[in-house]
């Protein structure tokens, strides 16, 4: 070989070398220096973000008794490829938690699909478990802290509504959600929602390649904690609840009470109810299935949802109309006997006293008396015509707070159903006058009004006029006051000195005489209007508003009982003992408790 | 040449291989320590750790260099066959008796201690390789010389890699580097590396596509060696031309029975027939050579798949992922993945030393053995990566200077052939841990855990130190 080419290939593999070298460079350069991207996935690999979940807030009732508590569980998290290879103790495992081996199979072969993400096992598992659990070590297994609801009253139960996982349909509209995160689902939990809810915090711990902590990142420099829910004081009064909800029992309706003076709902009752206990735990999708199939309906709240007939109770509020109209005077008389008669056909009415003013007519409850003023009202030649008549009519039973939803705090809040002209106009095909939709006099026909609205309409009468919109909160943990709607007096369209006449009439149907004398309670004036409201599910249904004391009154209240009979027969005696226990704090006609309690309603449209 | 012992051992020794060694050694160490500290170990000192183990390991490695020194360079070069027959007697014992350890059986175990004879038998080849090629008569440029290489190269790799060692079997293929120097023809190193290249990814490309590639290929280095490029274009050109009509007139008389590949495949292997003829007729061995090589690669690409399937189920997943062919981060890449996060997140200078949480909390698998220089990547940086492959590549161009001033061709090939292992091993690992090369489980030089592979290495250097030594020695004694 000549000595140049011997050079030449000397050279040749020094550069050969150089070359190599120069690409290792580069590459390590470009892995180094130039692609951020490794600093980031050396991050990942090393650091586990656990979510430290706030404690839920606590509902306390108006005197600051415990309506709802957060209980401390547990969920047992897995990562699936953290898991040892080599197998477990699965035995071991199911005996500490308390499982079946079934779930855990088929919960892990879940958790398969996608093995690095964390996913939970089992959910609600207690202190005494967990503390069992931490001293075995599963690889690839944690726990997460979560708190569970707890009911000490058991009461209220659509009132307060239930905690459930998120959905999917809330993660697509809330994406501040995780998936398996609790969130109210109804009741004052989805009213409240927020500020129960609390801020999720974030650990940050370093790990190793098997999932063992190592120590906290930074030395817990990033970390937040979690900042509990806030607590809420209801304006529920927990005894009163209770014993609305026992008076319920076996019926199906509701009864709402308030105090006319702030609209805080005292209590709120919707039967059937459930114990909110049910609804938590590993037990409740069973329950809540259980109840889905229940053909009374336990979740559906009545109370702000149902659309009953007002029945004789919404004469109240068209001798108010009228008097505002000027159509009725409250020394107007009208004759009565047994009912009211139009061409062929007749209202009914049952055996009193004729002829009579308002104030007896309200206390007597005289259908053939509301029959003249609802004509009046609607046939009043200054707006020229019976529809034109019927629109100022509608408008001033809107105001009452009807055929709308009031703006409580419920977001489930029904509107209730006051018929339009446009109703009318179709069903009878544009031609109809005051007789044809005469039955609205007394609250019949298309009118559906909530529980709710019932109750303030009892609070509106009993304010003389106006009303504040009912809400569920008394007070919120670090706020001064609640949302300012609840602050404003909202006013009827009738003026303040037309509800006298009313509360007299309502005053003697309780203490003079009248339909109501039952509820009649010494010393405590209380004001009543019973309402039996025909239907085409079965017997009439039962219906009572009141309020008391005549004078100041502190407690206005509605109650509902479907299929019960006449009002006096089942709502008044109901109405009346809530009354008479929240007033006095006693209950001195125990034979009428009991009365009620095994008051027997057959309800053939439930229990087919 | 009489090595003269009066003026002590180190006298002649070339200084700056023996420093440049000690660096890499002890960098190595650091990052053992790195990649194996334990911080709640109660006795940091306690020899149950890797860095410990490593620390008398490389005691035991200097010691042995300095054996190595004291031993006459004409001892080396009548040791060279024993030593080699040796080698492959260990080797063979290896394959029927030896440890299975990650699938690859090619280890002898003593108790705790494990040895790798693939190590010791890399020397030996290289000591026999030499030996061959600086025979008196040895002509590189004759048929049968280049065999007589062939064999001594091929017998050892063949056994390896039917230990299942593939990586190590290849580390001889690394020889070629060394033929280059002694004047092997280069027009037949560049094919043979590209078809080479070919074969990896083979399943890669359509049969049409390699086939063209192949074509192109063997003319143009046939071109480059002849120095004849008209005649060669025109014959690609007539090739391409003959096999589209080919095809076109066959889709006209028999559609379907002809595809472009079988038109293409049919005109080439005819036209061979001519192109052999005239070759013979006109006396050009580059031809001819050329030919032969293409007939051979068309026969052995078919076997590629069959090759393919017969690798072991790990190899094939490693291969795949390499090329990108299956994406499996938990799987096949996980090792890569990781190690390539664990280099990539040291950033310029790195995170400190026993700062790198990839290498500390386990997430990068053997990182003392293998992946060692991941712990270098992350700790130190790119000022650390570099700092260590600068020291790689001056030892490898020292070794190559060392060969140069060699006035024997025995101690210059076997020089040559240090540089081209060391070179080798430094591509192939360090491009397995930044995803440049599929993963062979090859250790880094002087750096990764083990003391079998350190002394192996230390040996393997310091023969070529050794001869150096006489060398200078004897021209140091003439001035």
């Amino acid at each position: 070989m000549r000595s140049e080419e011997r050079f030449g290939r000397v050279r040749t593999l020094q550069c050969v070398v150089l070359a190599i070298f120069l690409l290792l460079a580069g590459r390590l350069a470009y892995l180094q220096l130039i692609d951020k991207r490794y600093a980031d996935l050396a991050r990942a690999n090393v650091l586990r973000h656990v979510v430290q979940y706030p404690p839920r807030g606590e509902v306390f009732d108006r005197r600051g008794e415990y309506l709802v508590q957060s209980r401390e569980c547990y969920d047992l998290m897995v990562i699936y490829s953290d898991i040892d290879k080599r197998g477990f103790d699965t035995t071991r495992l199911c005996e500490v938690l308390n499982l079946s081996r079934e779930k855990l199979r088929r919960e892990l072969a879940n958790a398969r699909m996608r093995p690095r993400a964390p996913r939970v096992v089992v959910n609600y598992i207690s202190k005494e478990d967990k503390l069992r659990f931490d001293e075995c070590n599963f690889r690839g297994f944690y726990t997460v802290y979560r708190t569970v609801r707890r009911y000490p009253r058991k009461v209220g139960g659509n009132l307060l509504g239930y905690v459930g996982e998120v959905t999917e349909d809330m993660l697509r509209r809330h994406p501040s959600y995780k998936a398996g995160d609790y969130v109210g689902m109804s009741g004052v939990e989805s009213a409240y929602e927020p500020l129960l809810r609390g801020e999720k915090g974030v650990k940050i711990q370093e790990i190793d390649t098997h999932g063992a902590i190592k120590g906290s990142y930074m030395g817990g420099l990033y970390d937040s904690l979690p900042e509990p829910g806030r607590y809420i004081v209801s304006t529920i009064d927990a005894r009163l609840q209770l014993l609305g909800e026992e008076l319920m029992r076996g019926k199906v309706g509701a009864a709402v009470a308030i105090e006319p003076s702030t609209g805080e709902i005292l209590m709120m009752v919707s039967s059937p109810t459930y114990d909110p206990d049910e609804l938590v735990g590993r037990e409740r999708g069973n329950n809540y299935m259980k109840m889905l199939r229940n053909k009374r309906h336990p979740l559906f709240n009545r109370a702000v949802k149902a659309k009953y007939p007002p029945g004789s109770t919404f004469k109240l509020v068209q001798g108010l109309i009228g008097q505002q109209e000027g159509v009725l005077r409250p020394s107007d008389t009208h004759s009565c006997h047994l009912g009211y008669t139009y061409g062929r056909k007749k209202m009914a009415c049952h055996a009193h006293a004729s002829p009579l003013d308002l104030r007896f007519a309200v206390a007597t409850s005289c259908n053939a008396y509301f029959c003249y003023v609802f004509r009046d009202i609607l046939e009043n030649r200054k707006y020229g015509g019976v529809k034109e008549g019927f629109d100022v009519w509608r408008e001033y039973v809107e105001s009452f707070g009807f055929g709308r939803k009031l703006g409580s705090d419920f977001l489930d809040e029904g509107n209730g159903y006051v018929p339009d002209r446009a109703y009318y106009d179709r069903r009878y095909r544009g031609s109809w006058n005051a007789l044809t939709v005469l039955s609205l006099s007394i609250g019949q026909d298309a009118l559906g009004c909530t529980p709710l609205q019932l109750a303030n309409l009892a609070a509106i009468v009993a304010n003389r006029g106006y009303y504040y919109i009912p809400h569920i909160v008394k007070r919120i943990e670090g706020q001064d006051s609640l949302d300012r709607r609840f602050y404003e007096r909202h006013y009827t369209k009738v003026d303040a000195r037309h509800f006298d006449p009313i509360v007299e009439g309502m005053w003697r149907g309780v203490n003079v005489g009248g339909t109501s004398t039952r509820a009649m309670l010494p010393g405590l004036d209380v004001c009543g209007k019973t309402g039996t409201a025909q239907n085409p599910h079965g017997r009439d249904h039962s219906t009572f508003l009141s309020f008391a004391p005549k004078d100041n009154p502190r407690i206005a209240i509605s109650v509902y009982v479907e299929n019960g009979g006449f009002g006096a027969t089942s709502a008044l005696p109901i109405a009346s003992l809530l009354e008479e226990y929240y007033l006095t704090d006693t209950i001195r006609r125990p034979e009428l408790v009991e009365y009620v309690k095994n008051m027997n309603i057959y309800y053939p449209s439930y229990d087919r | 040449m009489t090595a003269d012992r009066s003026n002590g051992i180190f006298y002649g020794v070339d200084r700056w291989t023996v420093l440049l060694y000690v660096a890499i050694v002890l960098a190595g160490w650091v990052s053992i320590t790195a990649a194996s500290y334990d911080e709640g170990a109660a006795d940091v000192f306690s020899f149950s750790h890797f860095y410990m183990k490593q620390a008398v390991w490389v005691g035991v490695a200097w010691v042995t260099a300095l054996v190595v020194l004291l031993l006459d360079e004409r001892f080396y070069h009548m040791f060279a066959y024993p030593a080699y027959f040796a080698g492959l007697a260990l080797l063979v014992a290896a394959l029927a008796f030896g440890k299975e350890v990650n699938g690859a059986k090619a280890w002898f175990e003593f108790g705790s201690f494990r040895v790798q004879p693939v190590e010791f038998a890399k020397i030996a080849t290289a000591l026999a390789v030499a030996r061959v090629m600086s025979d008196y008569s040895f002509s590189i440029a004759r048929f049968g010389d280049l065999m007589r290489v062939g064999v001594v190269i091929c017998v050892p790799l063949l056994i390896i890699v039917l230990q299942n060692d593939t990586g190590s079997g290849i580390v001889l293929g690394s020889f070629l580097f060394v033929l280059y120097r002694e004047g092997l023809n280069k027009w037949l190193c560049i094919p043979v590396l590209l078809i080479a290249a070919l074969f990896i990814v083979s399943f890669l490309l359509s049969p049409l596509a390699l086939l063209v590639l192949l074509i192109l290929v063997c003319t143009l280095s046939e071109a480059m060696m002849s120095g004849e490029w008209r005649s060669r274009i025109i014959y690609l050109a007539v090739l391409a031309l003959s096999a589209l009509v080919l095809c076109l007139a066959m889709h006209f008389i028999a559609p379907g029975r002809m595809s472009l590949y079988g038109a293409l495949l049919t005109v080439t292997l005819l036209s061979l027939v001519g192109v052999t003829i005239y070759a013979f007729r006109a006396g050009l061995s580059n031809t001819l050579i050329t030919v032969a090589l293409f007939i051979a690669a068309m026969v052995f690409l078919p076997t590629t798949d069959r090759l393919f399937d017969s690798l072991k189920d790990h190899q094939q997943k490693r291969i795949l992922s390499f090329l990108g062919i299956v994406n499996d981060p938990s799987g096949a890449d996980y090792n890569v993945n990781q190690s390539k996060i664990a280099i990539g997140s040291g950033g310029f200078a790195g995170k400190g030393f026993l700062e790198g949480t990839q290498i500390k909390y386990g997430f990068v698998p053997e990182r003392h053995t293998d992946f060692i220089f991941c712990t270098v990547g992350e700790e130190w940086g790119f000022l650390g990566t570099m700092t260590v492959l600068t020291l790689l590549c001056l030892l490898i161009l020292r070794l190559m200077r060392m060969g140069e001033r060699q006035q024997e061709p025995f101690g210059r090939i076997y020089c040559y052939c240090v540089a081209a292992i060391l070179l080798f091993h430094v591509l192939v690992n360090v491009g397995m841990t930044i995803g440049l090369m599929p993963v062979m489980g090859i250790p880094l030089p002087f750096m990764s855990y083990g003391g079998s592979s350190l002394i192996a290495f230390t040996i393997l250097l310091f023969i070529a130190v050794r001869f150096d030594a006489s060398t200078r020695q004897f021209s140091l004694d003439k001035f």
